[in-house]
């Protein structure tokens, strides 16, 4: 880890609101080239919503974002705060990957298609550059048998799989997992963390929103925790998880997880 | 010397012809009188030639008894009549199709049914043939049109989706009958005048587009949200995200609904006969008017059946292919 250089991506006192209901309050967040970093926290606590803040999948009320040391998402005309033009944003979410909780997979195309999309559409790749790449990341991912199935032909942990193959094609500089294993049979779930970290091992910066403490343990060098919209801890792993240093509720949480 | 002779020729005929004419005039007389036996007695009295030209009294006179025997039931007489004329009159026509109606009550129905229907089936394809053109017409300009309304309609820019909306309300909410009256009869008063068949173009077209248009919409909106957001998470514009993402997912969806629309459209084409378009139901309607024979409602419903059924097979088949994806 290189914290000598700016930082990747910087959050800065993000507020976001759903009407009336707070969703995340004053949060400030750092993350390095590199980095993994993991959220954790009860449901509702405003992680989900944090991540999809990242990419401008929900706009902020309040706060700035950083991305590569430039402030994105919004402009500022006579001194007012405007969203960017939806090229810009569109620009700047190919730099991110996503996985999401249910995958999403395009159910109308087969796996390899759904890998080439990105880089078909998005890119303006050539059709053999963008079948190349795919073919590369469904080998990472091994599920280079299953490039000519449809998704629904797929168990859970291999659509995920394919959901990563699909982020990854894209070669985003980050990447969001929003809860990728919860919606999985738990005989799954080893896959797909299994090709999550062998991301982590080739180093890519990434943020992961989890249930799972014991994947948080082994793969994150840093775990916030989150409650109420706020991040009420942050520390380095292996001191998170040695739990006596750590706040009353975070070490209750922790408990009853891991019950 | 031609002069000459010509006004000898006329001063000869014009006595005969007068003759014949009062033979002609006094059968009818005794038929108006009831009394068939004088009038034969009479009208057989009139030559088949006067001066070697062929006298068209004579034709009247024996068509006429044709007619009446024909109506009395007494076939055999009346096919006597018509064979005494087409014996000076070959090429008549009214004549040559009462004998064939004579001949054709000796065939089997199923015979004469087939007989009639080689009669009517050139006009009433012809007409299909007009009501295809409609038909596949309005299936390849109303699914573009109900797209651009249903995106119109989602869009979050308002003044463009009230305008949608608005669409939607009047050619909804308006009788297709009363919009096809408005655009051929209506708009000349306003100065355009349409030819029938742009104006049933028009018609059929903004109609039916405003119907496609809430089938779009309820298939765009039923896609998953998710799907949505993973295509934008990728980098995809909303363009991109709805072309290659959204909208070929819906098709598995609004194909059914919008087949039964097509269907309906099949039908609905029938009403444009009302602004002079000679289509299938206008066919059949002036054929009907002539003949007044029930076969030809029968025929025209059959060829509309023909239609639907064809049409409910292709799309069936359409159906099962733009879902294949879904098939384990």
């Amino acid at each position: 880890m290189n914290k000598n250089n700016s930082p990747l991506l910087e959050l800065k006192n993000i507020h976001k609101k759903f009407g009336k209901v707070i969703a995340i309050k004053n949060v400030n967040l750092k993350l390095y080239s590199g980095e993994k970093l993991c959220i954790i926290g009860p449901s509702g606590s405003g992680k989900s919503t944090l991540l999809r803040t990242i990419n401008f999948l929900e706009t902020i009320d309040q706060g700035q974002i950083f991305f590569q040391g430039k402030e994105v998402g919004y402009v500022y005309k006579k001194g007012k705060r405007i969203l960017d033009k939806a090229k810009n944003i569109s620009t700047l979410r190919a730099e991110i990957g996503m996985v999401f909780q249910h995958f999403h997979l395009f159910p109308h195309m087969t796996v390899l298609e759904n890998v080439m999309e990105g880089p078909r559409t998005v890119q303006k790749k050539s059709k053999d550059e963008a079948k190349q790449i795919a073919l590369d990341m469904l080998s990472k991912v091994g599920l280079l048998n299953k490039k000519d199935v449809y998704p629904v032909c797929l168990s859970g942990g291999q659509k995920q799989r394919v959901a990563i193959a699909r982020a990854l094609a894209m070669k985003p500089k980050l990447m969001l997992f929003d809860e990728p294993t919860s919606a999985l049979d738990p005989e799954l779930v080893g896959e797909v963390f299994e090709a999550i970290k062998k991301l982590a091992e080739e180093g890519m910066t990434m943020i992961i929103v989890t249930h799972q403490m014991g994947f948080a343990k082994e793969m994150a060098d840093r775990v916030i925790f989150m409650e109420n919209g706020e991040i009420i801890a942050q520390a380095q792993s292996k001191e998170f998880f040695s739990s006596s240093n750590m706040p009353k509720r975070i070490q209750s949480f922790l408990n009853k997880i891991l019950e | 010397m031609i002069l000459g002779l010509l006004f000898f020729l006329f001063i000869f005929l014009i006595p005969i012809a007068g003759e014949c004419l009062s033979l002609y005039q006094q059968g009818e007389q005794a038929l108006a009188m009831g009394n068939l036996a004088k009038a034969k007695h009479i009208f057989y009295k009139i030559p088949p030639f006067v001066n070697k030209q062929k006298n068209p009294d004579f034709l009247k006179a024996r068509l006429l008894l044709a007619r009446l025997y024909y109506n009395q039931k007494k076939y055999n007489l009346a096919q006597k009549e018509c064979l005494t004329i087409l014996k000076y009159f070959p090429n008549h026509k009214e004549t040559k199709s009462l004998l064939h109606e004579i001949q054709n009550l000796n065939q089997p129905v199923i015979i004469q049914f087939f007989k009639d229907t080689y009669k009517y089936l050139p006009a009433l394809l012809k007409g299909t043939l007009m009501t295809l053109i409609l038909v596949l017409f309005t299936m390849l300009v109303s699914p573009f049109g109900g797209l651009l309304i249903a995106l119109g309609r989602i869009s979050r820019f308002y003044p463009l989706s009230s305008l949608c909306w608005c669409i939607i309300w009047l050619f909804r909410g308006t009788p297709l009958l009363l919009q096809l009256f408005f655009i051929y009869y209506g708009l000349p008063a306003l100065g355009i005048t349409l030819k029938p068949l742009t104006a049933a173009f028009l018609g059929l077209g903004l109609n039916y587009s405003a119907y496609l248009a809430e089938i779009i919409r309820a298939g765009i909106q039923s896609i998953d949200a998710g799907q949505m957001e993973a295509a934008l998470a990728l980098g995809m514009t909303y363009s991109q995200a709805m072309r290659r993402i959204i909208i070929p997912q819906t098709y598995k969806r609004i194909i059914p609904p919008i087949a039964n629309e097509f269907i309906a459209l099949i039908k609905d084409t029938a009403l444009v006969s009302t602004i002079a378009m000679v289509e299938l139901m206008r066919s059949a309607d002036q054929l009907f008017n002539t003949y007044f024979d029930v076969k030809i409602l029968i025929l025209a419903g059959l060829i509309y059946l023909i239609l639907t059924s064809i049409f409910t097979l292709i799309f069936e088949k359409v159906e099962r292919k733009v879902g294949a994806y879904e098939q384990k």
